[in-house]
């Protein structure tokens, strides 16, 4: 019985989803405002659900199929917060176009529930279905608004490089597969140094393809191309889900996938794939971020930039044996056959970054979904910097949120972003990673421009002639409250979280 | 040289042959058939009837809705097969999985009925 701890979140994720489904078919009534309580507190359950998994011992279940460790319980935790806030930020959305309707927030409540079973999967179908499961239910909400032709470009766009990549990482699985004749990834990673060595070019095909599909998915450079467009047609509180949720599911699938595969490879190929990648993500992040003022599109670019970041943590944790000062004392970590590097700390910066990236990003596609209006949908300049000119003054309380959401995205302190990139800079230092971290600080000091851009325009610049009041509903001041201050909260007293996020690191995979 | 690919060799020697059929026979027809190309000959379906209209015509979207539950509910009896075929050995567990996933999808029926995308008029 204990094997199905972990599928409580997701349970409860799906239930929920049925009965706002089968509501919407059977309540014919106007009044919808149920509907994002009833998806709230059901995303709220399934958090608090997976934060009681989180105590859990680590163990491999369901046959191996899936994992239960402190790691996987906290992402599924932290998919469910952005979830929660997303949901929050929609309602608003939605009432203001009329098109709050229950398949939405069935929707978003399927996309977390693949997000969550993402993270605990440890074989290969079962991370390509629920890889599916997330992807088809984003693909349909990136086109939910069926007015004009952005959100269908954007939604077909999404659905045709989405289903090229994931069959590009289904290709490679097929492949290690021929090579191994095991899905399941601790298998795999007792199969694969043997298949290394007799079938190199089967392996490193492979793992090639499986990277390809993973990059896409993260929106790595120079997979990014889908990004901006995807991100901006598509309704601002599916963007806000988007690079939030599917961002660090996959980023939590990709790490379980290539610790598992490591062994099998020479160790500087690894590493150095992700070190190459870490660096034209930040570099190309930040430089095309810098042009845009679409508001919107801006944020699409940094989110590829805080991809890269990311993926600097991933670099640290390939980085060989040796490569650190501290790698004598460190390589003790009874992970990974010893040869991590401070695992523990770059799953602790992992986590953090992605923690504080989820309630920051979500309340600044808030934020800008919160002054949008309907009327400006079909121009071109919906979310031009111009619209956020003299917002201190219209909406002092939207203005401060955005511009914490700013900073934080910047890296300022004392905001969730700065202690992030602190995590995850100060690993990938103590891995040996000195110069991509020096690359970063750079990249991330370039983005402060196009950041303060945004803080700049909301308190210096004066209020346009035509602004009229934005839509308001309470739904979209909870979303951004709860957001602001958990980016303020964690920026200035990180320490009970990170305590308990490196004691998840250390957990990993390790049963 | 026994490789995990070996038991593959016969799928990829039809393969082969599948493929060199398809570029020898046309290949062959075209050298050796007898040729004579005028105006009937060429039209579309050279059925005596003169072509009304475009080919490139709207369907109603409900030919898809139709099509699209058809392959769901389909794709259904393809997991029931196995089940039933190994239903003692699977036991309370199986038959509990099962009772799991068809009741989704009977969730999914009811959905579709009540929002009338089962009904033809209208």
């Amino acid at each position: 019985m204990n094997d199905f701890l972990p599928l409580i979140p997701a349970a409860t994720l799906v239930v929920g989803a049925i009965v706002l489904m089968l509501s919407e078919v059977f309540l014919a009534s106007a009044n919808r405002g149920y509907m994002v309580i009833v998806a709230t507190l059901t995303s709220v359950v399934a958090a608090v659900a997976a934060f009681w998994n989180a105590f859990e011992p680590a163990r491999s279940v369901l046959q191996g199929y899936a994992v239960l460790d402190p790691f996987s319980s906290f992402m599924t935790c932290m998919v469910c917060v952005g979830t929660a806030l997303s949901g929050l930020v929609a309602s608003s959305f939605l009432k203001h176009r009329n098109a709050e309707r229950g398949e939405f927030y069935a929707l978003v409540l399927f996309a977390a529930a693949g997000m969550s079973l993402l993270a605990l999967s440890n074989e290969f179908i079962t991370i390509f279905i629920n890889l599916e499961v997330l992807s088809v239910a984003t693909y349909s909400l990136t086109a939910y608004l069926r007015r004009g032709g952005r959100p269908a470009e954007a939604g077909f766009k999404y659905f045709i490089l989405g289903a090229f990549s994931a069959s590009l990482l289904l290709y490679g699985a097929a492949l290690l597969y021929g090579a191994t004749g095991v899905t399941k990834l601790d298998e795999l990673e007792r199969a694969l140094p043997l298949a290394a060595a007799t079938q190199p070019a089967l392996v490193y095909v492979g793992f090639g393809l499986v990277l390809a599909g993973f990059a896409f998915k993260v929106a790595a450079v120079p997979f990014h191309m889908w990004t901006p467009d995807v991100y901006e047609g598509a309704p601002t509180p599916v963007t806000a889900l988007m690079s939030a949720g599917v961002k660090s599911a996959a980023f939590v699938s990709l790490v379980r996938v290539f610790l598992a595969m490591k062994g099998a490879l020479p160790p500087e190929v690894p590493y150095l794939l992700f070190a190459a990648l870490a660096l034209v993500t930040m570099v190309a992040g930040n430089l095309l971020a810098m042009p845009q003022r679409n508001v919107k599109r801006m944020l699409a670019y940094s989110s590829i930039a805080h991809a890269g970041y990311l993926l600097l943590g991933v670099a640290a944790l390939f980085a060989p044996a040796g490569a650190s000062a501290k790698a004598g004392v460190l390589a003790v970590t009874p992970l990974l056959g010893g040869t991590a590097v401070a695992a523990g700390d770059v799953y602790k910066g992992l986590l953090f970054y992605l923690l504080g990236y989820t309630v920051t990003t979500v309340g600044a596609f808030g934020c800008v979904a919160a002054i949008e209006r309907r009327e400006d949908e079909t121009r071109t300049n919906t979310w031009d910097l111009e619209r956020f000119a003299g917002l201190a003054q219209r909406q002092p309380g939207w203005a401060v949120a955005m511009a914490a959401f700013m900073l934080s995205l910047a890296g300022v302190p004392p905001t969730a972003g700065f202690i992030g990139k602190l995590f995850v800079f100060s690993a990938a230092v103590d891995a040996g990673l000195i110069g991509l971290a020096v690359a970063g600080v750079l990249a991330s000091v370039a983005g402060t421009y196009y950041y303060l851009r945004v803080v700049v325009y909301m308190f210096m610049r004066p209020s346009p002639d035509e602004a009229t009041a934005p839509f308001r509903h309470w739904t979209m001041d909870v979303a951004l409250v709860t957001s602001a201050v958990a980016v303020v909260a964690l920026g200035l007293l990180p320490g009970p979280v990170a305590q308990w996020l490196s004691r998840a690191g250390m957990m990993f995979g390790h049963f | 040289m026994e490789t995990p690919l070996t038991p593959y060799l016969p799928i990829a020697l039809v393969l082969l042959i599948a493929g060199g059929m398809a570029v020898i026979i046309p290949f062959f027809t075209g050298l050796l058939g007898p040729k004579s190309v005028n105006p009937v000959k060429s039209s579309t379906f050279e059925g005596g009837n003169i072509v009304v209209g475009s080919t490139r015509q709207r369907f109603a979207v409900k030919f898809y809705v139709v099509a699209l539950l058809f392959i769901v509910f389909d794709v259904e009896a393809v997991f029931l097969y196995p089940w039933a075929v190994n239903f003692k050995a699977l036991g309370w567990f199986g038959y509990a999985t099962m009772l799991v996933f068809a009741s989704t999808l009977v969730v999914a029926l009811i959905y579709i009925w009540k929002k009338g995308a089962l009904s033809w008029e209208s």
